[in-house]
């Protein structure tokens, strides 16, 4: 390289350095926004507990992490958590792998509907998104109106106020997400591997099962763990379509923090609740990518 | 083995496939042969069940298998670009035929293994597909078909995407694994040279429809038309002037000479014009003697006699085992084919004689169809 046309040349780096520069902005907002903050977190769960305040700044303590391991309220919202995450994951995985595999077979217009269907719904906000939750599935809404008028049921059924409402709730928040990315990786998968299947004497259901789903896993992972990361961490679904007995670890770190002005207590729950999910995903994560080779003849 | 009446397959407004009807015997390798989108393709689609023909019955061992899905029929088809299944292995690739139909492992494992060895690719039954060269796909591809023991292989293009040394292996061995099992094999491919390798009867397919079928030598001597003609390997159309009617016509070349085409002219009228096809194997040429040095020389009687003109050479083209010579004569271009071996040795600018038979020739008229 030289200067030409009265060009200044900055001083050059050698190529590792360039590139290694290239990650600074991606650093600067891990660490700022991430880092940092779960940092301070992480301190502020080792801090006393006080009476008249928030905690004692500067202290050291266990008093949080003595509050999340041996009050029963807190084993009994963390086994609802853990469960809750769990049921909302295999329903919205379920919901969110048939319905991608709908709109991978449809053509014309049943795809474009499907799929904008699955798109749109993520232009709303969640509370918006909520509040229509509660008027298809209240006891005068749209489902009960219909399903009552129908004479399917004679009553209404009790879908909001309760489990199924926190359930219904938060499926409406994740199974966008986990149609989205099944629908990502089927749209990658050769027609032509299915028609094969089918010649070699396969029906269309041994088809989908012997070459879309396993094309289909990485797709199917990443929506399980979309879908059980949210859901552990699940508060307005709950809070708004829950009987208040449905409490998660969100919504009590909330009543620690802004009724109870108990911040160790809110941070060590807040960092326990971290390490179980990150521990589910990982064993999660080793499982799939354990027998992700070559499938047995 | 396999019946086509009368099928015709529409993509939408598009007529793919225009009333085919065609037998093909047990046994038999037949090859489907024309240019890309002339619709050979989606018959064999039509016959796997992948298509339903808008008009037509196909039946496969004399069974309707019209309104059965692919995996009621048997036949198995032999894609283009191979179709395997990525997650599986080789072995489970070849064994997923036996796997659908319910036989046990340790069968369905030992079949597979012995159609890879009968495709010489048994030492690869534990690696994944995308680890293979094409070659080795091709093979795997076809112990997979075979595997189910199908009435009927359809193969389409299986040997296109494959160069030329491995294409002519594949060939020699798909012609010796069809002479062992004598599974009934239908083979598309637009190189009429694979065609000629391969087929015990072919059919040549434009635009959507069948055009011709027969053995290989006899479609290739006896084109129906001039489309079969120009496929069919490379030629020489004139395109002459009818200067006289009536059996036997007078036709006026664009080289200088007229002489007598031994075809019923009943049809044609003076003035009209026929298209003569010279193959370049048809034509020999030698230098001119002395004698002959001057101008064309005519023939009028189209029998056995032959014509002879005299050109220019214009270039000389080297493709190995022959050249090809362009040259000039009269207001036309022709081009000869001579094998190395005979020592001819000529360079642009060389006065060459030309001769050929008019009972070697075949001619066409204008609508393209041929002239007897």
């Amino acid at each position: 390289m030289s200067t030409r046309d009265g060009w200044i040349r900055a001083p050059t780096l050698p190529a590792r350095w360039r590139s290694a520069l290239l990650l600074v902005p991606l650093l600067v907002l891990d660490v700022g926004v991430f880092l940092v903050p779960m940092g301070y977190l992480l301190r502020l769960s080792f801090t006393a507990q006080t009476p008249d305040g928030a905690f004692v700044e500067g202290s050291w303590a266990t008093d949080g992490y003595q509050y999340v391991f041996e009050t029963g309220l807190v084993h009994d919202v963390f086994g609802f958590t853990l469960g809750f995450g769990v049921l909302v994951t295999a329903l919205s995985v379920a919901i969110g792998t048939a319905y991608a595999y709908a709109a991978w077979q449809a053509t014309g217009w049943t795809k474009t509907v499907l799929l904008s269907g699955a798109v749109l719904s993520l232009f709303t906000t969640m509370v918006v998104k909520l509040f229509a939750v509660v008027l298809v599935f209240s006891p005068r809404g749209v489902v009960n109106d219909l399903l009552t008028g129908l004479g399917v049921v004679a009553e209404p059924l009790l879908l909001i106020d309760n489990l199924t409402g926190a359930v219904l709730a938060q499926l409406y928040i994740v199974v966008p997400y986990a149609i989205l990315s099944v629908y990502a990786v089927l749209s990658t998968l050769d027609r032509g591997l299915v028609e094969a299947a089918l010649d070699l004497g396969a029906t269309r259901q041994r088809a989908a099962r012997e070459v879309v789903l396993p094309h289909a896993r990485p797709g199917i992972a990443v929506a399980g763990v979309v879908s059980f990361t949210w859901s552990v961490g699940a508060y307005a679904g709950p809070l708004l379509l829950g009987s208040g007995s449905e409490q998660t670890t969100g919504v009590l770190i909330s009543r620690l923090l802004l009724t109870r002005f108990d911040w160790p207590a809110a941070a060590a729950l807040s960092v326990v609740t971290i390490v179980v999910v990150f521990a589910v995903l990982l064993a999660a994560l080793w499982r799939l990518g354990g027998d992700g080779g070559l499938l047995d003849a | 083995m396999l019946e086509l009446d009368g099928i015709t397959t529409r993509y939408g407004e598009l007529t793919a496939v225009d009333n085919v009807s065609l037998r093909v015997e047990t046994g038999e390798l037949f090859c489907l042969l024309g240019p890309s989108g002339c619709g050979k393709s989606t018959i064999l689609r039509t016959v796997a069940g992948f298509e339903t023909p808008a008009a037509g019955r196909v039946s496969i061992g004399g069974t309707d298998v019209t309104d059965r899905p692919p995996h009621e029929r048997d036949c198995s088809i032999v894609f283009q670009d191979w179709a395997l299944f990525p997650d599986k292995s080789v072995l489970a690739n070849v064994a997923f035929g036996l796997k659908m139909q319910g036989v046990g492992k340790t069968e369905r494992r030992e079949r597979a293994r012995e159609r890879l060895e009968l495709v010489e690719i048994a030492e690869y039954a534990d690696a994944a597909p995308a680890a293979l060269s094409g070659g080795q796909k091709q093979r795997v591809a076809l112990a997979r078909s075979l595997t189910v023991d199908p009435d009927l292989l359809l193969l389409d293009e299986p040997l296109s995407n494959l160069d030329r040394r491995l294409r002519e292996t594949m060939q020699l061995e798909l012609t010796d694994i069809h002479d062992r099992l004598e599974t009934t094999m239908v083979y598309v491919t637009h190189d009429q040279n694979e065609a000629f390798t391969l087929a015990d009867r072919m059919g040549v397919m434009n635009d959507g429809r069948l055009v011709q079928v027969g053995e290989p030598a006899t479609v290739y001597d006896d084109p129906r038309n001039r489309f079969v003609e120009s496929f069919l390997g490379s030629t020489n159309f004139l395109s002459c002037r009818v200067a006289g009617a009536g059996d036997r016509p007078m036709l006026e070349t664009p080289l200088g000479v007229r002489f007598r085409a031994p075809i019923d002219g009943a049809d044609l009228a003076v003035d009209e014009s026929v298209v003569v096809s010279l193959r370049p194997e048809r034509l020999t040429v030698e230098h001119p003697t002395t004698g002959s040095r001057s101008e064309p020389t005519a023939v009028e009687d189209g029998g056995a006699d032959t014509v002879t003109v005299t050109g220019t050479v214009t270039e000389t083209i080297h493709r190995g085992s022959d050249v090809r010579i362009r040259l000039s004569v009269g207001d036309a271009d022709l081009f000869v084919e001579e094998p190395v071996a005979t020592g001819l040795t000529v360079a642009a600018g060389d006065r060459l004689a030309l001769r050929w038979s008019p009972g070697e020739a075949v001619y066409f008229d204008t609508a393209g169809e041929r002239c007897r």
